[in-house]
């Protein structure tokens, strides 16, 4: 059965996999020798260090290790792959048989933490006050153990996650709480809050009833027994929560969920709204004024978009606000005074995923209504490009709002050039986003909160592009601090400016050629369908 | 100017070694109700494809309402109405404002959008609500296709199995749309597997089989040995076979 099913997934990746293979060799080669390369730092540091340094470490890298792989995927909204149900279940497939393979698959959120590990425990057998060669049967089965631990938890949270985002309204403040919980201890600790949990977080890590402490304490030989029944218990737990959220999956009815019910919205709040949608009718002619009109109902309406919208303006600011608040409330008065250029440009490049580099995403197979009806093309890419600025842009007013609120002085001047400055990163964003939303297109599926934006060879690629299309607005920033001068400032983001303008237009001119050239390519893969196991 | 709504001479396109539509000649007559019937993989829906421009002919001459597609696709696009086998429906807008928005791509200003908008969801009985089309039934989104393409009162329809997955409510009333358009001077260029459907509707048919043309002309002439249309299309692409059993089923 499991061979089965990952066979079908392996077949129907075939496709994809042989026109992206050498690209997803590279990206992939690049981003886990990164890790790779952390995993042999860690290991030279677990074969040299000291035992009471070792006590010290071992219960918090292991905590790292087990954040890492429940948090991340949920705050960066990638979630892995996972089995999609609805395509399995008219099968008679074992319920336990399914349970096994979802949990094998949170492999693919956490294979760095495993590298991490897998590093971390050779060089714990190297090094000669552990215990070497000898140690290494206990030292594996207890990292199998906290292995398998994080998989069932990861399992448990996932389908908790699923369920609990599709449900309508709710997504959105389950987001901004778990940005919150996340961000909030470092704010406090940064800021110095006396709350009595964050004086002991040392003792939190190291409490032995704990399986990141326990395994610790384990894995240098002492208290190994009661260790082992500690973190025995805890996967058992988490075993049952994982199994447990998994089988309430399974009955789950999510379109049931996210049905729209009849007339419960106020009529003024759609009056307003509809206000929103109808804006830019104002400012430009039909069709474009239609297509972003579309594109505003329609990415309003996606539950995918609504939550990297709500974590641009929160999570951004958690991320960046205890940096600029500095150890022993010291402020850093650089970042302070360009606080609301970094969040803002922080929520443009995290609203990319969602927005300008996979623009023809959430439209899927009927993305050949752009190509059947009777206007140009440039038009269908002018208006998604327009309708993403609108959003960056509503984005960037709340930040305003919300950088006001937590006093961290806004100037007039200030808020015009995060609006210049925004304006100029999009062009570029956009410039490159044009191109890679016509040579990787993907399908998505807009319910889905957890489905990732570009394709996965694509992601790798943004890593670069990213630095590359913000390089020019700061150099703007290098030539004010160097020289001290607001002209030089102003002279540089003028050519950024033009550049922008040119690489724009060039992007379009990129991508207009592909789209004439690769129609049937694009429809086609915004027309494909995933094999049993979904990714994202 | 061409009397024909379409005409499509030595049409090819291949996939790879796969010779998808090999040579098509394709004459369909103004004002006619024209059936295009194949069995699958026939190249019905690559024809229907090349015709609405989503993908480009390797090879081959096509002229639709007297016009050179290749020169006028702009044009010609804004004069058809299209119902495709796969979903051209915008799924997180409600039925009305997907409606509007494809009255404003085909260049009605943005009131009449919304007049005929509302006048074809209660034609063909689909709800002026806040649903998304996301949530629609099969058959709805089918009538809500058709509304789209009817919106823009277009001069020809392409429609690729527009039936299906409809009830026989919303069939009848879809039917009864197009043969009222049909009178009133539009052409009706549609693929169906339902036999019985075409030949009732249908005044003129093709019979694509691997890529090519095998039989065209009027019903009268496709049944002149007095057999049934079902009949007629097994004997053209020649699938007359005995039913084979196998030993455990």
């Amino acid at each position: 059965m499991i061979a089965a099913i990952l066979r079908a997934q392996l077949l129907s990746m075939r496709l994809v996999a042989h026109r992206g293979a050498a690209f997803s060799l590279v990206t992939g080669l690049v981003w886990y020798g990164a890790w790779l390369f952390l995993a042999a730092f860690v290991e030279a540091l677990a074969q040299r260090a000291g035992l009471p340094m070792l006590r010290t470490w071992i219960p918090a890298g292991l905590l790292a290790v087990c954040i890492y792989w429940q948090v991340v995927p949920i705050l960066s909204a990638s979630m892995g792959s996972a089995l999609d149900l609805r395509k399995l279940l008219i099968y008679p497939a074992p319920h336990g048989k399914l349970f096994a393979v979802d949990v094998l698959l949170r492999l693919t959120t956490g294979f760095e933490m495993v590298l991490i590990l897998a590093g971390g425990v050779t060089g714990l057998l190297r090094n000669p006050a552990i215990g070497g060669v000898r140690a290494a049967p206990r030292m594996l089965s207890l990292v199998f153990v906290y292995v398998l631990f994080n998989l069932l938890l990861a399992s448990g949270l996932r389908s908790l996650l699923e369920r609990l985002l599709s449900r309508r309204r709710l997504r959105e403040v389950l987001v901004f709480l778990a940005v919150i919980a996340f961000t909030l201890p470092r704010l406090l600790l940064v800021t110095d809050v006396r709350i009595g949990g964050f004086q002991n977080l040392g003792a939190v890590i190291h409490f032995q009833a704990l399986p990141w402490a326990a395994i610790g304490q384990a894995l240098l030989g002492s208290s190994a027994p009661a260790a082992f029944a500690a973190v025995l218990c805890w996967t058992l737990a988490a075993g049952w929560f994982g199994r447990g959220q998994f089988e309430r999956n399974l009955r789950y009815d999510s379109m049931a969920a996210q049905a729209t019910p009849l007339s419960t919205e106020p009529r003024r709040a759609r009056s307003w709204s509809e206000r929103f949608f109808r804006f830019p009718s104002l400012f430009f002619p039909d069709p474009l004024a239609g297509i972003i009109e579309k594109e505003l109902r329609s990415l309003a309406r996606t539950p995918r978009f609504r939550m990297v919208f709500v974590m641009g303006f929160s999570f951004g600011v958690m991320v960046w606000l205890p940096l600029v608040l500095g150890r022993d409330a010291v402020r850093n008065p650089t970042l302070e005074h360009n606080f609301l250029v970094i969040v803002s440009v922080y929520a443009l490049t995290l609203l990319g995923q969602v927005t300008y580099w996979n623009c023809f995403g959430f439209d899927r197979s009927a993305v050949q209504f752009y190509f059947a009806a009777p206007q140009p093309i440039v038009q269908t890419l002018l208006g998604k490009n327009i309708a993403a600025l609108v959003f960056i842009y509503l984005e960037v007013l709340i930040l305003i709002g919300v950088t006001v609120a937590i006093r961290m002085g806004v100037s007039f001047g200030g808020i015009v050039e995060v609006v210049l400055v925004v304006g100029i990163c999009s062009l570029y964003m956009m410039a490159f986003g044009n191109i890679s939303s016509v040579q990787y297109p993907r399908a998505l599926t807009p319910e889905r909160v957890s489905h990732g934006g570009a394709s996965s060879r694509f992601q790798a690629l943004v890593f670069i592009l990213y630095p590359l299309a913000l390089l020019p607005v700061f150099l703007a920033y290098l030539a004010r601090y160097a020289l001290a001068s607001e002209t030089a400032f102003l002279v540089v983001l003028a050519l950024a400016a033009a550049i922008g303008g040119l690489m724009y237009w060039l992007g379009m001119e990129s991508a207009l050629k592909t789209i004439a050239s690769g129609r049937e390519r694009i429809l086609a893969d915004l027309s494909r369908g995933e094999g049993p196991v979904a990714s994202s | 100017m061409s009397p024909a709504a379409i005409l499509v001479r030595d049409l090819k396109k291949s996939y790879g070694s796969v010779a998808a539509v090999n040579g098509v000649d394709l004459e369909v007559p103004r004002g006619s109700f024209f059936g295009f019937l194949g069995p699958n993989g026939a190249g019905k829906s690559t024809t229907i494809r090349i015709l609405t421009g989503l993908i480009p002919a390797d090879s081959g001459y096509i002229e639709i309402l007297g016009l050179p597609l290749a020169e006028n696709e702009i044009e010609i696009k804004s004069r058809i109405g299209l119902v495709p086998d796969e979903s051209l429906l915008f799924d997180r807008l409600t039925g009305a404002e997907f409606l509007e928005f494809v009255g404003r791509m085909y260049r009605l200003d943005r009131r009449t959008a919304i007049d005929r908008a509302t006048g074809l969801l209660d034609l063909l009985e689909l709800p002026n609500d806040r649903k998304i089309v996301g949530e629609y039934s099969k058959g709805m989104r089918k009538r809500v296709a058709m509304a789209a393409a009817l919106i823009h009162h277009p001069d020809l329809f392409l429609m690729d199995e527009p039936f299906e997955g409809v009830d026989a409510v919303g069939a009848r009333l879809m039917k009864d749309i197009l043969i009222d358009q049909v009178r009133r001077g539009a052409t009706v260029f549609l693929t169906s597997h339902v036999l019985e459907v075409v030949e009732r509707l249908c005044d003129h048919i093709a019979i694509i089989n691997h890529g090519a043309i095998v039989t065209a002309g009027t019903l009268e002439q496709l049944r002149s040995g007095g057999e049934s249309l079902e009949d007629a299309f097994v004997r053209v692409v020649g699938a007359e076979r005995q039913l084979e059993r196998l030993d455990w089923l």
